[in-house]
């Protein structure tokens, strides 16, 4: 079974409706998934400060789904968590892919700038192998909060000193075509729809923290299915109680991501629908301030 | 013959950043160094914070197993606060929790430890008619025939080694590999659907679960729940028996301490259904909490400490402390090293008396043609996975069943100013805690000690080896295969070094 351009139609047709994107567009995204799997876009994923997340969120893409991305679109060149090869023959392919260049160099996780010690591959810091990568693509794309500005690992008392993928290559005075996908974890549609867009396109429309607009260029807020319940002042007064969650501490009023329309893991859920709140979780700011709390119940008493 | 050291880094294809070090002689490895690469400083940051910001930061110590820490979170500010959760939220996050631990199983056989043991190359001379291996032929052919710089990646390259010929075997596991992809993903699906969204989850709070869980939810879960388990029945035991009996000489490595420690599992609805507790030689004991110290004689941590975890204070790093070699603290229970993970679970639900447990453990062995003192060994702990996932998939119906759609799934939530609360549970890789203290109604200390920092601990006070350390002694190495055989006995350990490091 040949992969013929019907096959790229129909996922480019997913695809599309997943971006949000005018059915015009059909041709080229097929073009561009043809791309894709003819191998014209190697990607090399590098971890730092991780958890991993974000690459489990990867492997939850919908459309197209997994293993058409590890075979037919993406080619991994290196994986932490896929790649065959490991020891030597780990390291061996960083470095023919570095030898190469000209991928996209897809990072998780933060970079401690601190203490570097603090992340090591292959008994190099992180921090180093990152500069070195990063001189050699074509585009960085920085998936997760971690990654895009410092996130969990970058919270107070931040003993690592952990940054963003984009401090650290400013401090290097490495500058590379960066595009920001914040979420912990990132969405798989973000991620993938913008890997499409940077390869038919170059790089898609970005705001001034370096995210793509199409995905976060609104507010949750103005999107959410309960925004009706906000202006009639329905508030859920405790958790688990029905009704708009603002006054449990919900910042979707303040967060620019497009999770009501899209939910998440295929769109069975998503936080709000669960009767949970935002918290933020693609914000910039996610997690740095211990004294702004997640679950802000005595909201309650504000009003 | 000489000594040789034999070093893997990075060990890829498990979570996070592991180096291991080990010496041969004689062709068996005589010494093993466990080194966990990586470090973040969770308990540090945690401190000071508002008690309901530590599920949702705990889960992003892992991104493979969110829900175990959010769970163990919840019961410690529990049972600070003395909040009792109504039996639907616990059932609920025991059906989040098993969703979960389905999809982390079936991921590590499939797609982080089935690469160890296929020949990927069998997929270029495919000859028969299956669709999915057709493509992925097509896919392979045409990948080696382009100029690329790693063609077929991440598949290839790999490690040199003796990948069976069979061309049955090695065609099926492909195969299967493509479709446990999608399995796993309905996984998590299932963990969505109660969880809010996953990794890491939205729903799960002190006191229970915030959704309401709607009939037409429930039954949602249980047709995905029925496919995960026909691929369960279908492929993961049927492939776990293959490697069984292509792989008999890996039921005689990794044997380890042979000390197992569970921390009991799955909240039922007035009840737990694995049992806890500690076994060695010399059989069951219940356990113990007060036995548990965390010690740092050989992590980069400032000072030897020897330290139990609740009221502990954050590990200040000190990444040139002299004889350190990993960012792994050593937990001991009463001064030893002990395993965690699906075969201690099942070990001590079987010496805790759990009838049906242990005859599926018994029948299990003998069609996988293992003996009972080949239990502890690389290959007995892939099967005591798997055997396990079918066990949890049989019993998430009859939690399914005890769910009651109109009762609410929360308690409300109060918040005292002092207090302390220990949080238990079984994480997919074994016995996670959590331990915190209250002071002026913020965190004041919060501690983790997780299932991989069991596992992959360094060198305690007494420079006795961790548990893997222990487990790779007398593995046998072919110098040719670069420590491919290292490679498979510490993957059946399910390495998560996000998680054992924090
Ligand atoms: S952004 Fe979140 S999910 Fe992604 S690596 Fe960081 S902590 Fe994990
Ligand atoms: S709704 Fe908010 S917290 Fe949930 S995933 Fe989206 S941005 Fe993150």
């Amino acid at each position: 079974m040949k992969l013929t351009r019907r096959t790229f139609l129909k996922d480019a047709g997913l695809l599309l409706a997943s971006l949000g994107l005018e059915p015009s567009l059909l041709p080229r995204m097929a073009d561009a998934l043809e791309d894709m799997a003819g191998g014209r876009a190697p990607i090399l994923w590098l971890q730092g400060l991780s958890c991993s997340g974000c690459s489990v969120s990867l492997l939850n893409s919908e459309s197209p789904g997994p293993a058409d991305l590890i075979t037919r679109y993406l080619s991994l060149y290196f994986h932490q968590t896929l790649s065959a090869a490991t020891g030597a023959a780990a390291k061996d392919a960083v470095e023919t892919a570095i030898a190469k260049g000209g991928y996209i160099l897809v990072v998780e996780g933060a970079v401690p700038l601190g203490i570097k010690e603090a992340c090591k591959f292959a008994d190099e810091n992180f921090s180093e192998q990152l500069l070195r990568a990063a001189r050699a693509a074509q585009a960085v794309v920085c998936t997760g909060t971690c990654a895009a500005f410092g996130g969990v690992p970058a919270a107070p008392p931040n003993l690592t000193g952990a940054a963003g993928v984009g401090a650290a290559l400013k401090q290097a005075g490495l500058a590379r075509p960066l595009i920001n996908l914040p979420g912990c974890p990132t969405h798989p549609a973000w991620l993938v729809g913008t890997l499409m867009q940077v390869l038919k396109s170059g790089l898609p429309d970005l705001d001034d923290q370096q995210r793509p607009t199409r995905f976060y260029g609104h507010l949750l807020h103005e999107q959410c299915p309960l925004f009706a319940q906000y202006q009639k002042k329905h508030f859920a007064q405790a958790l688990g109680e029905e009704g708009c969650l603002f006054k449990m501490g919900c910042q979707g009023v303040v967060t620019q991501a497009d999770c009501s329309l899209r939910g998440w893991n295929g769109g069975v859920n998503w936080c709000v629908r669960g009767r949970s709140i935002c918290i933020g979780c693609a914000r910039p700011e996610f997690a740095l301030d211990p004294q702004f709390a997640f679950f802000r119940l005595n909201e309650n008493d504000l009003y | 013959m000489v000594t040789q050291k034999i070093i893997l880094d990075p060990v890829t294809r498990i979570e996070g950043h592991l180096r291991i070090d080990t010496r041969v002689d004689n062709g068996q490895v005589i010494e093993a160094w466990s080194k966990g690469e990586m470090f973040r400083g969770f308990e540090a940051l945690l401190k000071g914070r508002d008690p309901l910001d530590a599920p949702v930061i705990t889960q992003r110590i892992c991104g493979v197993c969110p829900v175990s820490h959010a769970i163990a979170s919840c019961k410690a500010i529990e049972a600070a606060n003395d909040l009792r959760v109504p039996a639907n939220g616990r059932l609920l996050r025991t059906l989040v929790l098993s969703a979960n631990y389905l999809q982390s199983h079936i991921l590590h056989f499939y797609h982080l430890s089935a690469l160890d043991f296929v020949q990927v190359e069998a997929l270029l001379d495919y000859s028969g008619r299956d669709p999915v291996l057709l493509d992925l032929r097509h896919w392979a052919r045409g990948e080696l025939n382009s100029n690329r710089v790693l063609p077929v990646a991440p598949f290839l390259p790999k490690l040199p080694g003796d990948y069976p010929g069979n061309p049955e075997w090695n065609l099926g596991a492909l195969g299967h590999y493509v479709e446990a992809l999608d399995i796993r993903q309905e996984a998590h699906r299932m963990a969505a659907l109660l969880g809010g969204k996953i990794p890491h989850t939205a729903t799960l709070v002190p006191g229970g679960l915030t959704l309401l869980p709607e009939a037409a939810v429930l039954e949602d879960f249980r047709t995905r729940l029925r496919r995960v388990k026909r691929f369960i029945e279908n492929c993961y035991i049927p492939d776990l028996l293959r490697v069984a009996r292509l792989f008999p000489a890996y039921a005689e490595t990794g044997r380890g301490v042979e000390r197992y420690l569970s921390y009991g599992a799955f909240d039922e609805a007035d009840a737990v259904w694995m049992p806890a507790g500690v076994v060695k030689q010399d059989g069951y004991a219940p356990l113990d909490l007060s036995l548990i110290r965390e010690e740092t004689h050989a992590s980069f941590y400032r000072g030897n400490s020897q330290e139990p975890p609740q009221g502990a204070a954050a590990p200040v790093p000190q990444p040139d402390k002299p004889g350190a070699y990993s960012w792994l603290k050593a937990p001991r229970y009463d001064g030893l090293s002990y395993e965690v993970g699906p075969l201690a679970r099942l070990k001590v639900a079987a010496a805790a008396g759990h009838r049906p447990i242990a005859q599926a453990l018994a029948a299990f062995l003998r069609e996988a043609g293992l003996a009972e003192h080949q239990l502890p060994s690389t290959l007995g702990r892939h099967a005591a996975r798997a055997l396990e996932a079918q066990l949890i998939a049989e019993r998430m119906e009859h939690w399914l069943d005890q769910v009651d759609p109109a009762a609410p799934a929360i308690a409300p939530h109060q918040n005292r100013m002092t207090g302390t609360g220990v949080g238990l549970v079984e994480a997919p890789r074994g016995a996670l805690g959590h331990w915190i203290t209250l002071a002026a109604g913020r965190i004041g200390s919060y501690q983790c000690v997780v299932p991989s920092t069991w596992n992959f601990s360094p060198r305690g006070q007494g420079q006795d080896p961790g548990p893997v350390e222990a487990a790779l002694l007398g593995t046998p190495i072919n110098p040719d295969f670069k420590g491919l055989e290292v490679a498979r006995v510490v993957r059946s350990f399910d390495p998560c070094i996000a998680c054992a490091v924090h």
